[in-house]
């Protein structure tokens, strides 16, 4: 992307791992426990950060957490909008989410259009006790009565801004979390 | 961020499988993958294609491919509403395209045509505004029974690529046949013919076609080292017009039966587009074996059919958007 | 009214003759002939020249088969509709096939005929009588009453007889007429629900093919039965290269047998049928859409371009691409051929082995193609691209103006057993003016048949009709042809005329 101007790194892979370490223990205090607990992450970047926090849980709560993966082209409100045919992938949730809580798990929170569409898929599977939402940043201009129960880092941005994450199981290099600025 | 290229922005019809890329075919079926895991929910519907109007046109009967069809929609949130040739103006001799623009009149966005004539799918194209799906014409091309062949035999095989899959029985008048070899052919696999010469027509032209294809007379012969086989349905009229001496020999040489299974390769797999006429093409107790995928092939249609709607209908809206 | 044609190259089969000139045409008679250095006649209000610069004077072209649909099918052509085409098409005399409704078959029926084609008909029309009661096949008709009446020949066309023990009778009996049998070749048996030609295209599109045997067969058993009657025999719309060498063999050996080709089976190939299947990926699907519209921006181009200089090379002329797969234009009984047929057929016509070109205008109602193609009406409307198509050969070297002219007067005459029509003085002024090197672009719209059935829209095609006259009397001109002074011509193009080039194959 030669287009953006400037970038400006607000995390770096120290400061996701902490992140990431405090909203799993968030997620142990606030639901007293994990025994409940199942994680999903939507796809693609809210999947590797919903095992690495059940991979905190294990090892502080000595809890295998399950974690789905949770595709939610199907449900998007921008299908007619977008310029291409977006590919749909799996959603792959080997437990049954009826009576558990439910963490969707997901890197940026923005409009709330994908957490909308994620609750609806959600709902389509069963009938959680508790839906609660995870995500690494939270960056504002929120479009829909959506908030985040658990989140890493609140980062105040435009809206021509981008927010870019980087997580080494799906991108290349270190983790890591920019924000670019647009061309002046 | 780009998301990954999808199916050509130009695709508005499926009416073969000849003019599909492999990248193509590939993004259909990948997505049939994602549409197959919803058909196994509980609830197995998504609100995808909430407000788009399918209409199965069939001007032939067919049990199978118009309740996948039907089955497939709904799964996509999609209005449904078939049309059989039976009971409409069509016996009052309405044509074919004053039907088209009734319907499209009112309002339909994807036709799903079936039609004993060739071609027929093509005419529709060049009037209709919406999309068409060839839910198979005459002896020309079923695109949508191809994907889930294709759909299956990856699924079983892990790819195409040089797997060598034999196809025996009326390959003249099957269009199951012909948008297979389209499709096997760009998916990289080998193929072999085998049929009686009455019901091969111009041998040359499948070998100037496909020129990696083999023509065998002997079932037995081409069974060896294939990794699937698709047995056609034999239709009886083959026999009164004289193409065959009799069923009962046609059985004898080209049916599918356990003993011939157990010559063949120990994993090869058998798919039949169905209905199937047990005991002439295919034995009944093939037809059941653990080979068998004839089952699978039909849930895997649903799923093919939903993929090719979801594509078809976005490009649609977006376009009228 | 009296014309003066002027600086046109008058081409003559009939009397060999090439030459520029100018033809007075008086009281319907063609009057006198002048050559370049002889003084014309003086000026005169009653005297019409008409400048014929740079173009063909021919006599006028006779089809040996049209279908006028007339009486019973006056929504697809009527006498007056087909004889206004004939009139565009350069056709003074045309040929009307009994497959109406009743059929030509008995002697009110062809008088009426006869009268309306007198009333209202642009050109001669000759009524072939049916060769059987309602073209059953299996009675024949009383062709003496019916040859009294003015049928000029016999066919059963569009349905085959099947039995060959009409067919001998048919051919024995109008031996004492003198008159040709027409004959459809094709055994039904053969080609059970055909849609196009049996061969790669059929098989690619899983269409139901007419092999090419299924007309062999048939032309083999009439010249068979032609040699055994004495017969004339005459094979309407010959497709094949097999029936091609059939009738070279058959005249060869005396049988008395005289064949048609039709401008499309010497141009067209099954490849029509299949379209723009083979367009390039990136074309693909929408491309159905794409293409009307490339269509329509084709045609208002053509509207415009009249006369063009810039040749296009070939043989990109006649693109069956232009067509989306499985068009109903291109459903025709006999089917379009392939390519090697197409060559043998252009053999057989130029060393003689067929006689003459015949449109086979088979006017069909839109209704009869907008539907599957299996189940179309099958035929073009061809008489008003006749001339272009069949200039495309001359054009491309496969045939010489000469012959092709005289495929089209001299040909049908010999099949009649007529004097041809010529320009020698004193014969009645039947003549056509033609413009080889207009380009044109085919628009069905345009035609005045009634039939606009024709896979050639779209087309480009070089040579126009531009003026027909019957029996001294304009019947067709072209928009301004003539009043004006035209351009010197071009060298170039009497060269091909006269054939002089032998340095390209």
């Amino acid at each position: 992307m030669s287009a953006i101007a400037s970038e400006k790194e607000i995390l770096n892979g120290d400061e996701i791992r902490r992140a990431i370490t405090r909203i799993a223990h968030e997620i142990a205090e606030r639901n007293e426990g994990v025994q409940q607990v199942v994680l999903v992450g939507i796809r693609r970047r809210g999947v590797p950060l919903a095992n690495r926090i059940a991979a905190v849980l294990s090892d502080v709560e000595g809890v295998q957490v399950p974690v789905g993966e949770l595709d939610i082209t199907l449900y998007r409100d921008d299908l007619t909008l977008r310029a291409d045919v977006p590919l749909v992938r799996t959603t792959r949730i080997d437990t049954n989410v009826t009576d558990r809580v439910v963490i969707l798990v997901d890197d940026v929170l923005y409009t709330g259009r994908t957490v909308r569409a994620a609750l609806d898929a959600i709902v389509d599977l069963g009938r959680p006790a508790r839906i609660q939402l995870a995500v690494l940043v939270d960056r504002g201009h929120r479009e829909l009565p959506i908030r985040a129960d658990f989140v890493g880092k609140n980062v105040p941005t435009s809206r021509d801004e981008v927010v870019e994450v980087h997580l080494s199981e799906v991108d290349a290099g270190e983790d890591r979390v920019l924000i670019a600025h647009p061309p002046r | 961020m780009t998301l990954p290229e999808s199916m050509r922005p130009t695709r508005r019809h499926v009416l073969d499988l000849d003019d599909f890329t492999r990248h193509e075919i590939e993004t259909v079926l990948d997505t049939a993958i994602g549409m197959k895991e919803i058909l196994s929910r509980e609830i197995a519907q998504v609100p995808t294609l909430r407000g788009v109007s399918v209409v199965n046109m069939f001007y032939e009967e067919s049990t199978r491919t118009r309740i996948s069809f039907e089955l497939a929609a709904k799964a996509l949130s999609a209005n449904v509403v078939n049309f059989t040739a039976r009971g409409s103006s069509v016996e009052k001799g309405e044509s074919l395209l004053d039907t088209m623009r009734t319907l499209q009149a009112l309002g339909a966005d994807i036709l799903v045509l079936r039609h004993s004539y060739a071609g027929t799918a093509h005419l529709l194209a060049q009037h209709f505004r919406g999309a068409i799906i060839n839910a198979g014409d005459g002896s020309h091309a079923h695109p949508t029974q191809a994907l889930l062949d294709l759909f299956t035999l990856r699924d079983k095989l892990g790819t195409l690529e040089r797997r060598h899959i034999v196809i025996v029985g009326d390959i003249l008048h099957s269009r199951v046949a012909r948008s297979n070899l389209w499709g096997l052919t760009t998916m990289g696999a080998h193929i072999t013919l085998c049929a009686p010469p009455t019901l091969l027509g111009n041998e040359q032209f499948w070998l100037d076609t496909w020129p990696d294809l083999r023509i065998v007379y002997s079932l037995e012969a081409a069974l060896q080292d294939a990794d699937a086989v698709i047995v056609l349905r034999l239709q009886r009229e083959r026999q009164e017009a004289g193409l065959l001496p009799s069923l009962r020999e046609y059985a004898q040489f080209f049916a599918l039966t356990s003993a011939r299974l157990q010559a063949a390769h120990a994993g090869m797999l058998v798919l039949h587009p169905g209905p199937m006429n047990e005991g002439i093409e295919i034995a009944p107790d093939v037809a059941i074996s653990a080979q068998s995928v004839i089952e699978e092939q039909v849930t895997n249609g649903v799923a093919v059919r939903m993929a090719l709607l979801y594509h078809l209908a976005l490009h649609l809206r977006r376009k009228g958007a | 009214m009296r014309y003066l044609i002027t600086h046109g190259m008058i081409i003559d089969p009939s009397q060999r003759v090439a030459t520029i000139g100018h033809i007075l045409i008086e009281a319907g008679k063609v009057a006198r002939m002048y050559e370049m250095t002889d003084r014309l006649p003086e000026a005169d209000p009653d005297l019409v020249i008409i400048d014929a610069h740079g173009c063909l004077v021919t006599p006028g072209f006779t089809d040996l088969h049209v279908h006028l649909r007339e009486p019973g099918e006056e929504h697809k052509e009527t006498i007056a509709t087909g004889t206004q085409a004939a009139a565009r098409g350069g056709f003074t005399t045309i040929c009307a096939m009994p497959n109406t409704h009743p059929a030509y078959d008995t002697p009110a029926v062809v008088r009426h005929v006869r009268q309306i084609a007198r009333d209202v008909g642009t050109v001669q029309v000759e009524v072939i009588g049916a060769a059987t009661v309602g073209r059953q096949g299996r009675t024949l008709t009383e062709m003496a009453s019916l040859v009294e009446a003015g049928c000029i020949a016999f066919s059963d066309d569009g349905s085959p007889i099947s039995d060959p023990a009409v067919m001998r009778n048919a051919l024995a009996y109008s031996r004492m007429l003198d008159v040709p049998i027409m004959s459809h070749c094709e055994d039904t048996r053969l080609n059970k629900g055909w849609a196009m030609h049996e061969g790669a295209v059929s098989m690619r599109l899983g269409l139901p093919g007419y092999p090419a045997a299924a007309e062999e067969v048939q032309i083999a058993r009439d010249i068979t039965l032609a040699a055994m009657t004495g017969g004339h025999l005459h094979v309407c719309h010959v497709s094949t290269a097999g029936g091609v060498e059939l009738i070279r063999h058959a005249r060869q050996h005396g049988v008395r047998i005289t064949a048609e080709v039709s401008p499309h089976h010497l141009t067209l190939t099954d490849r029509w049928v299949l379209g723009t299947l083979d367009a390039p990926p990136s074309a693909a699907q929408g491309s159905l859409t794409q293409r009307l519209d490339q269509y329509s921006h084709i045609y208002a181009a053509g509207i415009q371009s009249m006369r063009q200089s810039a040749d296009l090379p070939l043989p990109a002329w006649l693109n069956p691409t232009l067509l989306p797969p499985f068009h109903t234009s291109t459903r025709v009984s006999p089917p379009l051929r392939t390519e090697a047929d197409v060559e043998a057929l252009i053999a057989g016509l130029a060393d003689g082995t067929l006689d003459a070109i015949a449109t086979d205008h088979a006017p069909h109602a839109l209704v009869d193609k907008q539907c599957e193609y299996g189940l179309a009406a099958c035929g073009i409307s061809g008489l008003e691209t006749a001339l272009g198509l069949v200039l495309t050969l001359v054009h491309r070297g496969a045939l010489d103006m000469l012959n092709a002219i005289a495929c089209l007067t001299e040909g049908p005459a010999r099949v009649l057993k007529r004097t041809p029509s010529s320009l020698r003085i004193g014969t009645q002024a039947d003549l056509v003016i033609i413009d080889p090197d207009y380009q044109w672009i085919v628009d069905v719209n345009q035609f005045v048949s009634k039939g606009k059935n024709s896979p050639l829209h779209g087309q480009r095609l070089k040579g126009r009709v531009m003026l027909t006259m019957v029996a001294g009397q304009i019947v067709h001109q072209e928009l301004g042809f003539g009043m004006t002074p035209r351009a010197t011509p071009v060298a170039s193009r009497l060269e091909g005329i006269l054939n002089t080039d032998d340095d390209d194959a």
